[in-house]
């Protein structure tokens, strides 16, 4: 439409559109149909959970936590009271830990096939779609048998967890990790080897090794281009330090490698729910924690479905948290996305969304204060008053 | 290298059972654990209070009617409720439960939201009580 | 007063239009089922479009009103007209006139192109991205399209759809041309914008392609409109390669199998790029279609001599 340098076609994508699930924006400048250049914009499901957290016992924060993200909720919630142990010199009785990690991978399974039927919509292939959703509903069925919900678990508490696996429920889970196996097995067919699928995945938003460590990419992304890094591996947690797990690793690191890391995940995820039900420890679940947790700091990773989680929990002998930053996987990826869009056509770019498995409300946590300080303060070495400052100043700014 | 891969799906689920269930018509039985709504029993309630503190939702309030009677009103709002179950967990006495029938909740005022729980007398009482200082609030 | 019957009644106006209706029922149906899904009640596709058509029509600001409302009504007619030309129910229509057949067509495209209007005449960029898409698509499949249809016609010596109907209605030309039939259903796929070829709509891209700033009216007439050209290409396409249609059950057995298999590609297979559906039309459908033609042209000429 416009061929000018300066009149540049832009194409928005949010914060709503159809090809996001929650809200975000990005803008497109298009030649044609390919993308020339990207920008996002993040922070619309900003909601001050992490100043919120300081207001709330870690008892309480345990919830607000584990409502950042729908999908791992659970992952948020392990993070957390793996660190709050960790800070009150507590280590939750093993067979709580093998049950943290195996909803853990229940959650990695669920997490993982609803990424596959949004990745294939985005590429306009519903049949993959419904059938991976329908599928999906076998683990979630069992996770609320478990937990007593389908989302937002609420399976921990500090010092273990609340549910108990039963006979029932490991016989239960064998069985549709049976069905889901076959099913697994069926998908990873079709995506590896259907050509009108293949021809929106393979080769496309190549990223190489050395762009991926460059980008500071995490979880399946980067292990798709060869990253070998999985916190499950690297720093065992939880039941992982029992029940090792397998890193899945794929060179090509283009959408096909991408799907493909995913669903040998997803094997590697049956294979350790196995393995756990087999040999659960036995013994109580909950050790009690003392509602004061002692000064101090502490970091926790876990690997969340998409990548690594990091939790940063410092208390100052009270019975509320001085100070928790959380840094979500999808943050970690989002920039990779901008960079690998341009130079491919806009009907690739919400496979490439779709490719890192970008959650919003994960991401959004953060102000960046790109001017620097008119009150002295170097730009990132702002104190609470100046920060505060800022903060009326510019919703004043906004009001006008 | 294949075109349509997922043909044999396409074909088996044709003559299937839909996987979509017709909810509202046909209900399936809740599962055993499900959290629905809470319940309390207020005969072995020492009024501690512990659920009250621990609840991240300020989602109950305990009112203590006699000490040493042990008579105790709930009040649960079961709109600010996030139904973690932090509150049975907490409570060391048993008296709190999440029910696995009640969790159609869905309202069209907020009145219902509000549930009183204790002996018949208590909630009684405790209605009594707080009716004067309400209509106080109305007359403001 | 027996001419004003048939174009409100039938063959024009409100049969094609209920018949396109159930046949979209039948479509998403299908398609819910092959998916394991429930799928609409039988009147869903009525209901939207009685929805749709008591919903507000918002004219976007830069747009103009008389062309915003004008387009739909142009798409629906054009489509409407075509379908006096076919036989609907088995009935041959009785205003056939030699070369009815590229007029059919030719109407069917008016509707593709009242739809990449209505994209670039509104600012909006989903639009525009979509009209430029809706016509490139256009461009790509309109040749093989005609190819394929203008098959039959070539063997049977009439560019007139009453006379190929008969001459068809002695053979399955889909045994002797297969391949012109592959490429005529794949095309109507393109022209109605049907899963995998559905990148001028595709709304994980462009939200709806060209009709994104239709919400009334005029979104109920395009959707009507498709409706009466997947009735009207159903027809011809049974009509010529199926062994003609004869009579109303015929049509109803004939039509609705050739829908199912429009359905199965339509849920087998993942969107295609616009670029990539180019090149497989060029690359492979008009060069397909083309061989066949003139081989069809050389036994003409050979079994003339």
């Amino acid at each position: 439409m416009h061929n000018t340098q300066a009149e540049k076609f832009i194409v928005p994508m949010g914060p709503q559109h159809p090809a996001l699930k929650e809200p975000g924006h990005f803008e497109f400048t298009l030649d044609g149909e390919t993308v020339t250049h990207a920008g996002v914009r993040l922070g619309y499901v900003h909601r001050g959970i992490e100043k919120a957290t300081e207001a709330r016992t870690w008892v309480q924060n345990l919830y607000l936590l584990e409502r950042i993200c729908g999908i791992c909720s659970h992952t948020h919630a392990t993070a957390f009271v793996l660190g709050v142990e960790k800070l009150a010199g507590i280590t939750a009785p093993p067979r709580a830990q093998a049950i943290r990690a195996l909803i853990g991978e229940m959650e990695r399974i669920h997490s993982h096939l609803l990424w596959l039927g949004v990745a294939a919509h985005e590429a306009g292939f519903d049949t993959l779609f419904m059938f991976s959703w329908r599928d999906r509903e076998t683990i979630m069925d069992l996770l609320e048998e478990i937990t007593g919900n389908r989302v937002n678990y609420s399976a921990n508490v500090l010092g273990g967890v609340k549910y108990d696996v039963q006979e029932k429920h490991a016989d239960a889970l064998r069985r549709a990790l049976d069905f889901l196996e076959t099913r697994t097995e069926h998908y990873l067919e079709v995506v590896k080897n259907d050509e009108m699928f293949l021809r929106r995945t393979r080769g496309v938003g190549v990223m190489s090794r050395e762009l991926a460590e460059a980008w500071g990419v995490v979880g399946p992304t980067a292990r798709a281009s060869g990253v070998a890094r999985d916190v499950r591996v690297d720093a065992p947690y939880a039941g992982y330090v029992d029940f090792p797990a397998r890193l899945i690793l794929q060179t090509e690191g283009d959408l096909e490698a991408r799907f493909s890391v995913r669903i040998q995940e997803l094997f590697e995820s049956y294979r350790l729910i196995r393995a756990l039900l087999d040999h659960l420890p036995t013994g109580e679940l909950v050790k009690t924690v003392p509602r004061r947790i002692k000064a101090g700091e502490t970091v926790s990773r876990i690997e969340a479905p998409r990548g690594e989680l990091f939790y940063f929990i410092k208390s100052n002998g009270g019975d509320k948290p001085e100070r928790v930053h959380i840094r979500t996987p999808s943050i970690c990826n989002m920039s990779s996305v901008l960079s690998l869009a341009v130079g491919h056509p806009l009907a690739d770019v919400p496979m490439l969304l779709a490719g890192i498995d970008p959650c919003f409300s994960c991401n959004d946590r953060m102000v960046l204060l790109k001017q620097t300080a008119r009150n002295g303060a170097h730009a990132d070495e702002w104190t609470w008053e100046q920060l505060h400052q800022h903060g009326i100043e510019y919703y004043r700014k906004q009001k006008r | 290298m294949k075109l349509g891969g997922m043909f044999a799906d396409i074909w088996h689920a044709l003559w299937r059972k839909p996987a979509t269930e017709k909810y509202p018509f046909e209900k399936r039985a809740a599962p055993e654990r499900l959290r629905g709504a809470l319940y309390f029993n207020p005969e072995k309630c020492t009024g501690c209070g512990m659920c009250t503190r621990d609840c991240p939702a300020d989602a109950i309030e305990l009112v203590t009617l006699d000490k040493k009677n042990k008579r105790f009103v709930l009040r649960y709002h079961l709109d600010r409720c996030t139904f973690c179950a932090q509150c049975v967990e907490t409570c060391s006495y048993d008296c709190l439960g999440m029910s696995n029938e009640q969790w159609e909740l869905a309202a069209r005022d907020k009145e219902p939201f509000t549930v009183y729980y204790g002996n018949a007398e208590d909630i009684q009482t405790f209605m009594a009580r707080a009716a004067p200082s309400e209509t106080d609030a109305q007359t403001k | 007063m027996n001419a004003l019957l048939a174009l409100l009644l039938f063959p024009g106006g409100l049969f094609v239009m209920l018949n396109g209706l159930a046949y979209e029922w039948v479509d998403r149906k299908l398609v819910a089922r092959m998916q394991n899904r429930l799928g609409p009640r039988w009147f869903q596709p009525l209901a939207d479009v009685a929805k749709l058509l008591g919903k507000e029509e918002i004219v976007p600001r830069g747009a103009d009103a008389r062309w915003f409302n004008g387009l739909p009504i142009v798409a629906l007619a054009a489509v409407l007209t075509a379908a006096l030309y076919v036989p609907l129910l088995g009935i041959l229509p009785s205003v056939g006139f030699a070369g009815d057949l590229i007029v059919t067509i030719y109407l069917l495209s008016v509707l593709t192109l009242c739809l990449a209007l209505a994209g670039s005449l509104t600012s909006d960029r989903f639009g525009l991205l979509g009209a430029t898409r809706t016509l490139t698509q256009l461009f790509s499949y309109e040749a093989p399209f005609l190819l394929a249809l203008l098959g039959p016609a070539v063997v049977a010596g009439s560019w007139q759809i009453g006379t190929i109907l008969n001459y068809a209605s002695g053979q399955w030309l889909i045994v002797t041309q297969p391949i012109g039939f592959f490429i005529a259903v794949i095309g109507l796929m393109g022209k109605l914008e049907l899963p995998p070829f559905d990148a001028p709509e595709a709304h994980t891209e462009i939200v709806a392609g060209a009709l994104t700033e239709y919400s009334g009216r005029g979104l109920a007439l395009f959707r009507l409109a498709k409706n009466v050209a997947l009735v009207v290409g159903l027809t011809l396409i049974a009509g010529f390669y199926l062994g003609g249609i004869a009579n109303a059950f015929e049509f109803v057995g004939k039509t609705l199998a050739l829908l199912g298999v429009i359905v199965v590609l339509q849920v087998l297979f993942a969107r295609l790029r616009i670029d990539q559906l180019v090149g497989m039309w060029w690359r492979v459908g008009a060069l397909l279609a083309l061989a066949q033609w003139l081989l069809l042209i050389g036994w003409k000429l050979w079994s003339a001599n």
